[in-house]
Parts: structure tokens; sequence; C-alpha cells
């Protein structure tokens, strides 16, 4: 076991200041606090080499529980368990082994080319000469910045800086990496190829990953495994496959029609969800897809007929929904 | 150690990429040099002898604390507080490096920086203006004058991360910094030597940390204290490092506490 959450809990004071001047200098002499429970009881247990996606709305507990992870956060109660350490003890030799990228953080140093911080990182990491190039090389060719690595930061765009952030992070090929929303800010074709390396370097050194985002494309894309908090609790742990099993009550019929029907005779077979001749989907409950099919098939000039799995962000609406 | 040479070589190029902006803070400090080096000249027109001072010691005095100001006061730490308030700490936690360790570093490239410019424009004006210098000779003197110097920069270290580190707890750390720097502007000995203030006066200032950044070395090589005077200089300026430091150890792990690493 390579992560070991147990009871974690966190707890913020935050300060409420109501509105206006006169709120500000309330405030200054009296001041209300409410408690926000960011993570509220969560536990799970995370095996080496695995690719967990944390998946959530904003503010569900995410960054909270990578922060617990990493050594950022002290946590209200509870046990957290990384390689055998204690994350907020901070031991040199815990950090050595992870890595924690953000984002919307940056450890770049901004107004110097990248290479310069991957320096500060290899006698950070105590990296050999050797070792150093080899794994530079390797990630470079991966991410394809070479003709980057001389430029200032600040003159990158934000998804080749988002390169150099994750190059300045692996560098010492940690065993555990915590990403937190790592495409956040990309646009898609960026995302695919920010996804695209995650995977490669899941496999090419079996490294555990954990990583959260709001965009269902990268943990349907990467993650066998996913994680659903919100509200500081943990709504599903497990298979992304079985996920669709245990809350999709649906399925979904797409057919394409020969000759116009009208909607209401379509109605008849299930909930008519679009309509747009000659294309029409229908939703129908998840037992009575197949009869339903048939139905169709026999009843109307179907010239196809595809029946599917309803979209994975819709089904984590559903658990959103159903849960508050 | 190399991490640190690497920190120190970052910042430096940091500077190159702001070459202007670190030529013309450069200027400020001379022009804010000739307008107090000008003002004891004139005051001096006349006298050979103001508050104890010669017109030697007196513009000794103000060229020198040109080149001390950079050695002790030199930082960077007031970013320190920008780490907090915007999260960025988090970057320098998650690495197996000394925080401390970092910002010394960073302060040392300043501090380098600065002083070399700081000892070049000395050079200039004494050429330009030839004023009558007094050069310490006393190997002992010189001693005890970097011994304070460096006394001087610990204490100005921790006393600067402190103020930074209210962060923690409030995001406006500007204010705080503002009326020490006010303080010290006033207090550090910086434009004129504190013993022309009147005797409750001095005495406050004696009490203060500010009295050892600036004034206390430049006396020392001056040569204008007694054996006593020294020895109860360094115990108070002693007795200060120390206690900020106990107290910048303390608020730094319940700052860490207390550190929600906001910002996201």
């Amino acid at each position: 076991m390579v992560i070991s959450l147990s009871h974690l809990k966190k707890y913020y004071q935050v300060h409420e200041k109501e509105p206006g001047f006169m709120g500000s200098v309330r405030s200054l002499f009296h001041r209300k606090y409410q408690t926000v429970k960011a993570v509220d009881d969560i536990s799970f247990d995370i095996d080496e080499g695995e690719l967990v996606g944390f998946i959530g709305p904003n503010g569900a507990g995410k960054t909270t529980t990578l922060k617990c992870l990493s050594g950022l956060l002290y946590p209200t109660s509870g046990t957290v368990s990384v390689l055998g350490f204690t994350p907020f003890d901070r031991k040199n030799n815990y950090l050595k082994q992870i890595a924690l990228v953000m984002g919307q953080k940056n450890q770049l140093w901004w107004d110097l080319p990248a290479q310069e911080t991957f320096l500060l990182n290899k006698e950070i990491y105590e990296i050999e000469d050797g070792e150093y190039k080899k794994t530079l090389q390797i990630l470079v060719e991966l991410l394809d910045v070479e003709a980057l690595l001389k430029v200032q930061v600040r003159k990158l765009s934000l998804g080749e800086r988002m390169k150099m952030e994750l190059i300045a992070a692996l560098i010492h090929s940690p065993k555990v990496l915590f990403l937190d929303e790592p495409t956040i800010g990309l646009d898609v074709v960026m995302q695919k190829n920010m996804r695209d390396f995650i995977k490669q370097y899941n496999e090419l050194k079996k490294s555990t990953i954990l990583l959260t985002s709001h965009y269902m494309e990268d943990v349907k894309q990467l993650a066998g495994r996913v994680i659903i908090i919100d509200h500081g609790k943990i709504l599903y742990d497990g298979k992304l496959d079985s996920l669709v099993k245990k809350f999709a009550k649906h399925k979904v019929l797409s057919i394409v029609l020969d000759e116009y029907v009208a909607p209401d005779k379509l109605e008849a077979v299930g909930e008519l969800v679009s309509y747009n001749f000659p294309k029409a989907v229908i939703r129908v409950p998840r037992s009575a897809s197949n009869v339903a099919a048939a139905q169709l098939l026999q009843k109307f000039p179907v010239d196809d007929l595809n029946i599917e799995e309803p979209d994975i962000e819709d089904i984590i609406r559903d658990v959103f929904t159903q849960k508050k | 150690m190399n991490v640190y040479l690497q920190i120190i070589k970052g910042t430096i190029d940091e500077y190159a990429t702001y070459r202007l902006s670190f030529i013309l803070w450069r200027v400020r400090l001379v022009v804010q040099l000739l307008v107090v080096y000008f003002m004891w000249w004139a005051l001096f027109s006349g006298h050979n002898n103001l508050f104890g001072y010669s017109q030697g010691a007196m513009l000794t005095y103000v060229l020198f604390s040109s080149f001390v100001r950079p050695f002790v006061m030199g930082t960077r730490t007031q970013e320190v507080a920008e780490y907090i308030r915007s999260g960025s700490l988090s970057n320098y936690l998650v690495r197996p490096m000394n925080f401390l360790g970092f910002c010394a570093s960073r302060d040392v490239a300043d501090k380098l920086l600065n002083v070399l410019f700081a000892v070049f424009e000395i050079v200039v004006l004494y050429f330009l203006l030839r004023p009558q210098l007094f050069i310490q000779t006393d190997i002992v003197m010189i001693l005890f004058f970097f011994a304070a110097l460096v006394m001087g920069m610990i204490l100005f270290f921790y006393f600067s991360l402190l103020i930074s580190y209210m962060g923690f707890w409030t995001p406006d750390v500007w204010a705080p910094r503002f009326l020490s720097f006010v303080f010290a502007e006033f207090f550090t000995g910086a434009l004129f030597p504190l013993d022309i203030l009147s005797g409750p006066l001095y005495l406050i200032a004696k009490s203060l940390p500010f009295f050892y950044f600036i004034y206390f070395p430049l006396k020392v090589y001056l040569g204008q204290l007694t054996p006593i005077e020294i020895l109860q200089g360094f115990s108070i300026g002693f007795v200060w490092t120390a206690g900020l430091w106990w107290l910048a150890v303390i608020v730094w792990n319940r700052g860490l506490r207390a550190y929600t690493a906001e910002g996201k």
C-alpha cells in the first residue's frame, strides 16, 4: 500500500465579513467564524503503480486532500500515510520520493529559462549528472520541448509552461505523483498531449499517480479507478466501468430512420431525448433496453440502431445531485 | 552546498534581467547619499567639531553607511509574505530543501550585488569629493567591525523574516513593514549618528534592534566606542539576535500549522 488515508478530516475556520465599509470596520472588532469542512472523514488506499482519478466539483475537497497527502496541510484529525511516512513531518527522505504539480502554481523561475529551475532541482534532489541527463532527455522527448529549454519561462505559452512544470516536478523520478488539475486552462489539443504524457509516464516509471481534474475526459482516458468526492465526503470509489453499472439507470438508444415517424410514436418506446430526422435519441430504463430495441426494429423503418451507455458526465452529475 | 550556489546564481541572473531597475535603484541611493553628505558638509562650514564629530569622522560615517546598509539590510525576505499570501510557498515546502537556506542564499545574492556597487560608488565619490576620510588602521577594530556587520546581518534577517511571517495570519503585511521602514530609517542611524540624539531618545534607540543594523558597526569602525561599550553592544545585539531567531522558529512552526496553502 503506497497511500493510505484513514478518517481524514480537515476543517478550516473562515471568518465571515459583512459587505461594505461598515462591515469591514465591524469585522475589525468582532469577527464571526464559520467552520468549513473541506474534507470530512474520508478513507482510501492506493496501491503501487495505480493511476487514480480524483474528481468532484469546485470546492469538493480534492485539492485539500492532495495538500494533506503532500505534507502542506496539517490534518484536523485522522491518519495519513504515504510510502510509510507521515507527510506533515516533511522528512527529506519523503519529499525526495514525491512530487506535487499544481496547475495554477508555478515552481519555475519566472524570469529565467526553465533549465535553471531544472538545475536547481537537480541540486535539491541530489541527482547524479548522468541520471539527470538521462531523465531530462526522456522527459524532453516525451513532451517535445527541446527548443524551449533556453527560453525565459515568462515568454512561454501556458501549455508550454505546464510541460516545463511537469519536467521540473519529474526530474527526480518521484515514486508518487500528485497532479492537481494538470490540464486546467489548456486547449483541447494540449489537454490530449498532457494526458498521453501522463499515461506514458505511468507505464514507463510504474509510479503511483493521483490526479484531480474536473475535466471528465482526463479521468476517462487515464484512470481505471476513480474516487468521487463532494462536500468533503467520498461518494464513490471504484472502477469507472462499475460506476456506470451502479449509477446509470438508463441506456441510450440512438437510431437512424429511413422514413419520417411522428415523435409521439417514438415517445411510446421511451423518453425521446432528441429528434432531428433522420436521427433520434431515446432513453430507456436499463432493464428494458433490449425489449425497446427490438420494438424499435420491428415497428419502425430503422436503418441503424445503437445501444449506448449514457455519458459519464451525466452519470456523475446524477451522483452529485442525488446525494445533495 | 551546490543548491545554495545555484540559488545565488539564479538570483543574480534575475537581477540581470532587470538591469535598468537595478541601476536606477542604485542611482536613487546615490542621490539620497549625496543629500545627506552635502547637508553635513554644509553644517560643518565654519565648524571643526559638531556633536563631538570632526568633519572627517562625520563624512566617513555618511559615506560608509552606504556600504554598511546593503551589507546588513540587503534582503529579499519581503518576498516571503507574498509566497505565503499567494500560496506559492507550497512549491518550496514540497521540495526537500531548507527554506531558510533558500532565503539566506537569495539575500547573499542581493548583498553581493549591492555591496559591489556601493564600493564602486564610494570610490568614485571619494575621488570626486575628496573628503578627509577616517581610515581605521587597528586590525582588532576592523575585525570587530566585521563581527558587528555579521551580527547586524543575522539580526536584520530574522527581523525582516518575522514581519513577512505575519502573512500567515493576515494578508496585509505591507503596513507593518512600511512602519518598520520608517522606524528603521530613523533608528538605524542611516541619516545621522544616533549619539547626537538627546539622552532619553538615545537610550530608547540603544535598546531597539535597529541600533545594531548600521549605527553600531559604523561606530566600531570609527573607533569611537570604549571596550566596555563594544562589549555591551555585542551583548545586547546578541540577545536581540538570539531572541528574534527563537521567535522566528516558533512563529514559523505555528505559521505552518495555520498555513492554508491558499490560492488553491
